[in-house]
């Protein structure tokens, strides 16, 4: 069974049921209530479906109710598998081209609308969503909260790691998956506030009214005077041959099985992306028990926080720069990945090609919001405010407080008198910064105490160890004037140790001088030690380079910020320089011995729904002069399932590889509904199981 | 300032057929259009229906010419447009309308239509869990079918081009140049032109357009929502059109396109008048009740999308083609009451014909959708 056992962060319920289910009427266990998609892949099953088009497998992809790759046939019906929850007894099958309509022929009996009023609808309960909610909620307005999973908490229910930010301001230190409950605690005290979990809002309408699909068989029209649209981001796709093969999926996907679900789904990782999601990715999947051979990125830097791709190429995972994806290839499974170096075009030089062997390849080449209900809303001349990743990607240390403020914006809409403090606008801009400059580092020179040894050398908007410090010794540098300031140690560092637990770069040791050969060094650890007290354990440098097998002298466990700290012996020299421990041996990031591959790259896909190529969506935009997105729905782009979700980020490229200016192509119309809906549902029919 | 033989408003439903019959009669042609693209005003709402079996000699005439081109598209032209003769099905619950609707299969038969009634049983057998009870029987067209919009408009505009009509999109009329009978130039924009006949097909804006020579073109535009659901192996073959009225609506129709997707749509009632297309709350629960309790097996169908469309309605639901009398070489072919999509290429052909080979065997079609007419019948099958 591939389920996590054990995870360093993650706490393993022991009070899950477990129950049977039939794939292909054989007999398999999962646990009661999960997606029906995470059981299956627990089982070892990855091929979801045969699309008609091309008899091509599919798989999980978005893990997120957008897409329907994962569509099977659940108890007799086509069902995405990712939002059905696993049933004792399930007959599941998988869906082979299209499906069959039940010949169910009861008559219509009784059929209802269910209506709802409110002041404000907020769409999406992650971390925007959520302080919106709670600002609005303090002020009295009656509040109908939706969120598309069964848990409030968005994104954070993911986040395993420690938050970046302040700790005043948006909990930083602490990790997402607690952040989640804080919030979800404080806003189901208020008793205007009505939560609907499991439901999505499939459409808006012009007559003031928002459309809510919930519990998979319910129709909810809600009437509102104001929409707050927190509805997050969705996972850019990307093109290349093979990119259709179940095994290839978001990193939100993956965090989703691995972190919300605890399913052990894969046993070697490629990652495409260097931004902080696909980083964090990678860490995810290390302390997961998984390897991850490398993170390619066609960029010539790293696009996330330093600090994370220091703590990754620590942990022995490789970044490959200037790099390019050449193809996935398996049997109906992704079996192998190639890259390549690319030139100063951004094309693949062949001759670099790598080969690796893994069995998951993760997308994470960035987000884009989704505001679509915030566009509509405004153009039916609504109030409406939009608010975290829906308005502009950022950390959800940002969400948090950019929610609070369109919590309070939405209530001067509404025509509240009320102040926004302007420091709050200029927090919240700066939590939402992109990395600034990277300074060099400090030299310290050891003495018999403890004293931090901090490899936070690039402006990041993060200040936690200076507030953790009970003495003040650590201290923002005064150049800019705010948390984008680099920390500096000044003096009488008592070797408490908290600021090497709080930082989530995992970016301060702790080291004093032993003698003249020795140091002693403390080192946060957030796996599950497969050492002991005398054995000697892999140490790197700051940025992954290794130094030598140092002795552990002591581990430390602190229950609060779950992390381990351990101290060990080490050369003097290497005092000041021990930043890491390795987790994953250079043995197992190795490339094949040949690249072994078919470049095609024509025949990557766009629309994933649809199954339409690059080189069919190429041709039919030249032959048929097209300048309107809405034309390529002749050849189904934007008919399917999703809407044109996941292939909208992609038609820029398409047209430019079609010699068609970008500026020139009108955009597609997008019209309800956001998700499918049966007919049952959209009638309140009851229907007997 | 350019010429051309013909200059046609509007690149929808009947602008872009016609544009291919008159080029490929070797008339100079050129499209005008203010949106981006083909098909950007209500052929992209419309369903896909295609039938001849209507209640008046002109509909009649023209969908035959319609059914003929787009069932032998892929056969003469090379263009799949996904053709489907499932045949319309009028089931019947109520004695009223058996009443009404054997009163008009004569009518029908007289124009010697492929239409019959058929029984319960023959219905089940073409709709497979189709409610019964009540059932009375129906008239059902075998011929008549469904094509896709999207593809056929897309066909016509690639072979007018084949033939050397040009088009401008993204370009506005804002008015005409005129000598007392006779229009002398359009002005968009962007410029002016010159052409021998000037064709209105600008649907539903097409009083705007009568406005701006001093006419009043009677075309008031309704709006109507459909959507489609997701594919299914396909289960049932015909159009289904229940004509009983309910609450807030009175007729609605379905069927299942080559790609196995239910395409349906409703006709509002009080109708809802102006150019909005924006959806509301009202249309999913108020058709999808009526579809479940038509055809109960639909209750398990996910609903993909919907969306609006205008129907240019005239005041007797007939359309208005003809020469204006004040403008000699203005001819209108506008107010298609919905049905643009499946008059528009048999009207081509037609009136391809009529203007440039003087073809006098379709004219008594002109005399029907004159706009001098008196506008008081009532079309049965609107």
């Amino acid at each position: 069974m591939k389920r996590i056992r054990q995870h360093p962060v993650l706490e393993i319920p022991e009070n899950r049921k477990e129950i049977h289910f039939f794939f292909k009427g054989k007999e398999f266990w999962g646990i009661e209530g999960e997606p029906v998609s995470s059981a299956l892949i627990a089982n070892g099953i990855q091929v979801f479906n045969i699309h008609r088009r091309g008899d091509t497998p599919q798989g999980l992809f978005c893990a997120n109710g957008q897409c329907s790759h994962c569509t099977l046939i659940i108890n007799g019906l086509p069902q995405k598998s990712c939002i059905t929850p696993l049933q004792e007894n399930m007959e599941i099958f998988p869906l082979i081209h299209l499906p069959e309509i039940p010949q169910d022929d009861t008559p219509l009996e009784n059929y209802h609308k269910i209506t709802e009023t409110c002041d404000v609808l907020v769409i999406g309960g992650g971390p925007a969503g959520l302080t919106a909610g709670i600002e609005l909620a303090k002020l009295g307005y009656s509040i109908i909260l939706v969120d598309d999973k069964t848990r409030l908490g968005g994104k954070l229910l993911l986040q395993t790691h420690k938050f970046f930010g302040s700790i005043e301001d948006c909990y930083a230190g602490t990790r997402g998956i607690d952040i989640a409950k804080k919030l979800e605690k404080e806003i189901r005290q208020y008793p205007n506030v009505k939560v609907y979990t499991d439901t999505a809002v499939v459409g808006i309408f012009k007559d003031r009214k928002a459309g809510l699909f919930s519990a998979n068989r319910r129709y909810i029209i809600v009437d509102f005077q104001g929409m707050v649209v927190s509805a997050g981001a969705r996972e850019k796709s990307l093109i290349f041959p093979g990119n259709n093969l179940p095994g290839v999926y978001g990193a939100g996907a993956f965090q989703t099985l691995v972190n919300r679900d605890l399913i052990h789904s894969s046993h070697r990782i490629l990652i495409i992306g260097s931004g902080n999601v696909g980083l964090i990715a990678a860490y995810h999947a290390l302390q997961a028990g998984m390897q991850v051979v490398g993170i390619c990125d066609i960029l010539d830097s790293v696009s996330g926080y330093k600090v994370h791709a220091d703590k990754i190429r620590r942990m022995g995972v490789p970044i490959y720069l200037k790099h390019t994806i050449l193809s996935a290839e398996g049997h109906k499974t992704v079996e192998k990945v190639t890259i390549a170096r690319v030139n100063q075009q951004y094309q693949p030089i062949l001759d670099t090609a790598k080969t690796f062997k893994v069995d998951t390849l993760l997308i994470a080449v960035g987000l884009t919001p989704v505001d679509e209900f915030h566009d509509m809303a405004l153009d039916f001349g609504f109030n409406v405010v939009k608010t975290g990743d829906a308005a502009e990607i950022a950390e959800a240390s940002s969400a948090m407080f950019g929610g609070r403020i369109a919590g309070l914006k939405m209530a001067q809409r509404l025509g509240r008198e009320i102040e926004i403090d302007p420091a709050w606008s200029q927090k919240a801009d700066i939590l939402k910064s992109k990395p600034g400059k990277t300074y060099p580092p400090v030299s310290v020179e050891l003495s018999k105490s403890f004293q931090p040894i901090i490899r936070c050398d690039e402006e990041i908007p993060c200040n936690p160890c200076t507030s953790v410090c009970p003495v003040n010794a650590i201290q923002l540098e005064n150049k800019l004037g705010n948390i984008m300031d680099i920390p500096r140690y000044l003096a009488d560092c008592t070797g408490c140790g908290l600021c090497v637990l709080i930082c989530p770069g995992l970016a301060i040791t702790l080291a004093r001088k032993i003698d003249d050969r020795h140091a002693e060094v403390i080192l946060p650890y957030e796996f599950i030690p497969d050492f002991s007290v005398g054995d000697k354990i892999p140490v790197t440098d700051q940025t992954g380079q290794f130094l030598e097998d140092a002795e552990v002298l002591k581990i430390r466990f602190n229950k609060k910020h779950k992390t381990h700290l351990i101290h060990l012996r080490s050369a003097l020299e290497n005092g000041t320089r021990i930043c890491g421990i390795r987790v994953q041996q250079p043995a197992v990031t190795k490339p094949l011995p040949r690249p072994s591959y078919h470049y095609i790259p024509e025949n990557g896909i766009v629309c994933h729904c649809e199954m339409v190529t690059v080189r069919e969506l190429v041709d039919f935009i030249k032959e048929h002069n097209i300048h309107d997105i809405n034309q390529l729905k002749q050849i189904r782009v934007g008919m399917g399932a999703c809407g044109g979700k996941t292939c909208s980020a992609l038609l820029p490229a398409v047209f430019r590889m079609a010699g068609v200016d970008w500026n020139d192509v009108t955009a597609g119309t997008k019209r309800p509904l956001n998700v499918e809906v049966p007919m049952f549902a959209l009638i309140n029919e009851e229907i007997s199981e | 300032m350019t010429n051309y033989d013909f200059i046609i408003i509007g690149a929808g439903s009947v602008g872009v057929p016609l544009s291919f019959y008159l080029a490929e009669k070797g008339m100079s042609v050129l499209v005008i259009e203010k949106l981006q693209s083909v098909g950007r005003g209500q052929n992209r709402a419309a369903i896909g229906g295609i039938r001849a079996t209507h209640s008046d000699p002109a509909k009649i005439t023209i969908c035959r010419h319609t059914i003929d081109i787009v069932s032998r598209m892929e056969q003469t032209y090379g263009y799949d447009v996904d053709w489907i003769s499932g045949g319309y099905l009028f089931p019947v619950y109520q004695e009223k309308d058996e009443v009404a609707l054997k009163k008009l299969l004569e009518f029908q038969k007289h124009f010697e239509l492929n239409i019959d009634w058929i029984n319960p049983a023959e219905i089940e057998a073409l709709v497979p869990g189709i409610n019964t009870e009540k059932l009375r029987g129906g008239t059902y067209s075998p011929e008549d079918g469904s094509a896709s919009p999207l593809k056929l408009i897309d066909a016509f505009y690639m072979l007018a081009q084949q033939q050397g009509a040009e088009f401008h999109f993204n370009e506005k009329v804002i008015g005409f140049e005129t000598n007392d009978t006779t229009i002398s130039a359009i002005k968009t924009d962007r410029g002016s032109y010159s052409a021998g006949i000037v064709i209105d097909a600008t649907g539903a804006h097409s009083r705007e357009i009568g406005a701006m020579l001093g006419l009043d073109v009677p075309v008031f535009p309704e709006s109507h929502e459909a959507g489609i659901t997701e594919p299914v192996k396909r289960f049932f073959e015909p159009m289904i059109v229940d004509i009983r009225p309910a609450p807030g609506s009175t007729n609605y129709y379905f069927y299942q396109n080559v790609e196995g997707q239910v395409v349906f749509c409703i006709t509002p009632e009080p109708g809802i008048p102006g150019l909005d297309c924006d959806n509301t709350s009202v249309f999913l629960p108020q058709i999808v009740s009526r579809m479940v309790a038509l055809y109960p097996r639909l209750r398990h169908l996910r609903v993909r999308r919907t969306w609006r469309g205008l129907y240019p309605m005239t005041p007797d639901g007939f359309p208005i083609v003809g020469f204006t009398r004040e403008y000699r070489n203005f001819l209108l072919a506008t107010g298609m009451c919905g049905q643009g999509f499946m008059i528009g290429p048999g009207l081509g052909e037609i009136l391809a014909g009529i203007i440039v080979d003087q073809n006098a065997t379709d004219s008594a079609i002109l005399k029907q959708l004159t706009l001098y007419r008196s506008f008081s019948d009532e079309e049965m099958l609107k």
